[in-house]
């Protein structure tokens, strides 16, 4: 239950009524993929709507409270013009909205960055964490949801639904202080500082905290996984594939996994956004650069422009790899259905 | 077979509640009753864990045993009320979205859950809290406006199906009030399963609300609290371990705590609606 509460409520229905209509053809297949656009485009306008308020209607005067106490009149009011304030709130929206279509989503209050230029030059660390974690997480579940589902003991239910939800409850950036202590300083296997951008060479300093990270995805994907196994096994054609003798290796993969894949792609893209949660506590930790670092950064510094392009940009990509992870699920499911 | 079961999930709800309460009278009794205050330097710098101290001194001399139990209501109490707040404003916002019949409110508001909910949750709230300014308040208040989002659109896909039942229908056939009816007969099932998402958001929430502090963005110092000890602490975790570790296996404590009450109930209601 923790796993379907915790990604997203949604996600339980999105699944099941999904994988409860057998015959879907082209025209149906368009017309969900139609909706599915139209509901993201409604959705990213609300998130965009959203990330513009924030500024608007926060309780202090944000210009004033960047600048801090001592600013001159001269000095907010300079800002204030440079940013739009003055300006009804409904044409400030205007622009906000027609200029982030074009790509242009702020410039910082204290530098001169853009804020996309901020974004574009931190967001391949934050990326390259999650993609590590991800796959770090299918690793481990995929042995550990198998191996639940397929043995006959109750006990080794009752452990791994008790030990997952354990897991679930341990804070990940106490895991990473251990983490860093144990690996860190007694067996010196992560630098202490400093970051290297080439592929290769940043696994060094991003093992750590990815595999950190994956500690909450892990639960979770275990246990859909284990759940849609369990409704694999009851499918008659897994006894075809008994009765067959086919080799084990494809009795699992094809008779076994894949079937069961779509609902865990579903959840996976779900789990982007907790994931990004993750990361950004990570970079802190680990001091990466990533997008995470750079938006603690801007809220202590009082960069009210930077979190508001920060947030913006990982709300639409939560909503975009929602929709991919949506329709991933369908075709996937649609797959299934047909063979 | 079927007994036995319950007994099991009786076993993980008891558990749960005992370390829960075990935590909360440490949080009440050992504040007063130890010599030291939570924010008082009782002796050297970082001296490890003794029959003196026993989760040893801080950096500034502060004893850590007493600030960890003196943090307990802090940390629960700011997540407690970080739930209560969303599940009682989304339970009522997503039923009556989920029984109202004008399509165009519905989509509205509708759309405006999804878009809430699109963000990242941690991320989402350290940005209100930047907005809001640091402080407990402003956590609460974050967790709020992020929080009643998922509430509500748990509530209105069940307001949707309470609404057809037959006792909603008799209900209305008999002439009651619509606001009878709502507090009556809808939202008292409704909540059934918000309440049960609330307890493992409630695990979620105490993780954010020390996440928080850990970021900077929560209590001022020197108020005692787990994810601001471990901050403090965590520059000199290779000198002292004790002064984040010991928090840290506080607030572990906490959300295994009610880890196991969650699943506990979880096993009883599935054993309950395989009958």
């Amino acid at each position: 239950m923790i796993s379907r509460n915790l990604s997203d409520e949604s996600l339980g229905e999105e699944i099941s009524s999904e994988q409860q209509a057998p015959n879907k053809n082209r025209g149906e297949l368009r017309r969900t993929f139609q909706g599915r656009i139209l509901r993201s485009c409604i959705v990213s306008f609300w998130v965009m709507f959203i990330a513009f308020s924030l500024l608007r209607i926060s309780p202090g005067d944000p210009i004033r409270l960047a600048l801090g106490t001592d600013a001159t009149e001269e000095a907010v009011k300079v800002l204030r013009e440079k940013f739009g304030l003055d300006k009804p709130f409904l044409v400030q929206f205007y622009d906000y909205f027609t200029g982030a279509l074009s790509g242009n989503i702020g410039v910082s209050f204290f530098s001169q960055r853009q804020v996309n230029e901020v974004i574009s030059t931190h967001l391949p660390v934050t990326a390259m964490i999650i993609i590590l974690s991800m796959g770090a997480a299918i690793f481990i579940s995929i042995p550990i949801a198998l191996s639940v589902a397929l043995s006959s003991r109750s006990s080794s239910k009752r452990v791994f639904g008790v030990s997952t939800s354990i897991s679930l409850a341990i804070p990940g950036f106490f895991l990473a202080l251990l983490g860093l202590l144990y690996f860190g300083t007694v067996l010196n296997w992560v630098p202490a500082a400093g970051y290297e951008g080439e592929f290769p060479k940043n696994l060094k300093y991003l093992w750590l905290p990815a595999l950190v990270n994956c500690f909450s995805l892990v639960p979770i994907l275990t246990r859909v996984l284990h759940s849609s196994l369990m409704d694999t096994l009851d499918e008659e054609f897994v006894e075809t594939g008994v009765i067959r003798g086919v080799s084990k290796i494809k009795f699992y993969w094809s008779y076994l996994l894949r079937p069961s894949l779509a609902p865990t792609v579903v959840l996976m893209s779900y789990m982007v956004g907790v994931m990004i949660g993750g990361t950004v506590v990570m970079e802190t930790i680990f001091s990466l650069p990533g997008i995470g670092r750079e938006l603690i950064q801007a809220v202590s510094t009082r960069d009210y422009a930077v979190v508001q392009g920060i947030i913006l940009v990982f709300g639409l990509i939560v909503v975009f790899v929602s929709f991919v992870g949506d329709l991933l699920g369908y075709l996937l499911d649609r797959r299934v259905t047909l063979s | 077979m079927t007994k036995k079961q319950r007994e099991e999930g009786k076993f993980d709800i008891y558990c749960g509640l005992s370390m829960l309460s075990l935590m909360l009278v440490g949080g009440l009794l050992v504040p007063l009753l130890s010599k030291y205050g939570a924010n008082e330097v009782t002796a050297d710098q970082m001296m490890s864990p003794s029959l003196e101290h026993f989760f040893g001194t801080d950096l500034l001399g502060r004893d850590v045993f007493v600030r960890v139990f003196s943090a307990v209501f802090i940390d629960l109490g700011a997540a407690f009320i970080g739930v209560l707040i969303p599940l009682s404003v989304g339970t009522v916002i997503g039923t009556l979205l989920g029984i109202s019949k004008n399509r165009r409110i519905k989509g509205v508001v509708g759309s405006l859950i999804d878009g809430i909910n699109a963000f990242p949750f941690l991320i989402f709230v350290i940005a209100l809290v930047a907005f809001l300014g640091a402080g407990l308040g402003s956590i609460i208040v974050a967790l709020s406006l992020v929080n009643w989002a998922r509430y509500a659109r748990i509530a209105r896909t069940r307001a949707v199906v309470i609404n057809q039942q037959g006792y909603v229908e008799a209900a209305r056939t008999l002439g009651y009030r619509p606001t009878r009816i709502l507090f009556r007969h809808i939202i008292p099932n409704v909540s059934s399963e918000t309440r049960a998402y609330a307890l493992s958001d409630f695990i979620i929430v105490i993780i954010a609300v020390a996440a928080l502090s850990f970021l900077g963005l929560g209590v001022n110092p020197p108020q005692a609290e787990w994810g601001g000890m471990i901050k403090d602490a965590s520059n000199i975790i290779t000198l002292a371990w004790w002064a984040s570790v010991f928090p840290g296996l506080a607030l572990s404590w906490a959300g295994i705590s009610v880890a196991l009450i969650s699943e506990g109930l979880n096993r009883r209601n599935r054993e309950g609606s395989q009958r």
